[in-house]
């Protein structure tokens, strides 16, 4: 019975030395920008709440269920 | 010292190596399933494309692909499967970039029988390479990657439906097609031979 023609066919090309090169450091830098995501936009609400307080008439920050700011009468 | 456990890296199975990079990334044992699949995805491009220097660039992108998409990787199907999945979709996807999607309609039922099936596999199977591999060339990139993956990878059926993410009757009409318009094509280009 003959071969298959379709492994006869089959690319038996090697990938270029320089493409490992080009992978691995395209690695490394996803790696870097995940790590910066993860350091600074992951938390990014925490990040910018801590420097955000909403305070009341009196410069204290105001508690739930305050009602001195409540205008109606 | 410190390259004890480096040295026993190498010896890990693919699945092993993908669970240490689930918890922390490292680019050394990524270079060790780098190693072990550049050659067969730069192949399975090079099949599909045609094109060295695209596939250079598809693989390139594959992998990373693969590196960003790891936390992914469930472990339901072997690693080599799952980077298969991505190389066939991703060629598909480029591949199909760069020209117009086709309108007809796949008809998903599968009319003929088990008999008409044989023949036509018995048909292409028995080709000579240097025509088929014109034939494959000249395919729809979606018939030439199913052919491709059925006769030329083995994949079985169960692959290709993970791979495609289609139903096994699916698949099989898709293979079915395939081999037609594969041997309607060859009876175009070669009319002198039945």
């Amino acid at each position: 019975m003959s071969e298959n023609p379709f492994k006869i066919i089959r690319s038996t090309d090697q990938p270029p030395e320089s493409l490992r090169k080009d992978v691995m450091s395209s690695v490394k830098f996803v790696m870097l920008l995940m790590r910066f995501v993860q350091l600074f936009v992951a938390d990014f609400g925490s990040a910018l709440f801590d420097k955000v307080r909403r305070v009341g008439d009196d410069g204290a920050p105001a508690r739930p269920g305050n009602s001195n700011n409540d205008t109606r009468s | 010292m410190f390259n004890r456990g480096r040295k026993k890296d190498s010896a890990l199975s693919d699945e092993e190596l993908v669970s240490l990079l689930q918890k922390q990334m490292d680019t050394e044992r990524f270079g060790l399933l780098y190693d072990r699949y550049s050659a067969k995805v730069f192949q399975k491009c090079v099949g599909m494309t045609r094109d060295r220097d695209l596939a250079k660039d598809l693989t390139h992108d594959i992998f990373l692909k693969a590196f960003v998409s790891l936390g992914r990787f469930d472990h339901r199907s072997k690693f080599g499967t799952w980077l298969y999945s991505i190389t066939y979709n991703y060629c598909l996807d480029t591949l199909r970039k760069g020209q117009r999607h086709r309108t007809e309609e796949v008809d998903e039922r599968v009319e003929e029988g088990h008999g008409a099936e044989d023949a036509y596999e018995a048909q292409l199977l028995g080709l000579r390479a240097e025509r088929l591999d014109e034939v494959i060339g000249k395919l729809d990139p979606a018939d030439r990657a199913l052919l491709l993956m059925k006769y030329q990878e083995d994949l079985s059926v169960k692959d290709i439906m993970d791979v495609m993410s289609l139903q096994e009757s699916a698949v099989k009409m898709r293979i079915l097609r395939a081999r037609e318009r594969a041997l309607r094509l060859y009876g175009q280009l070669y009319p002198e031979e039945p």
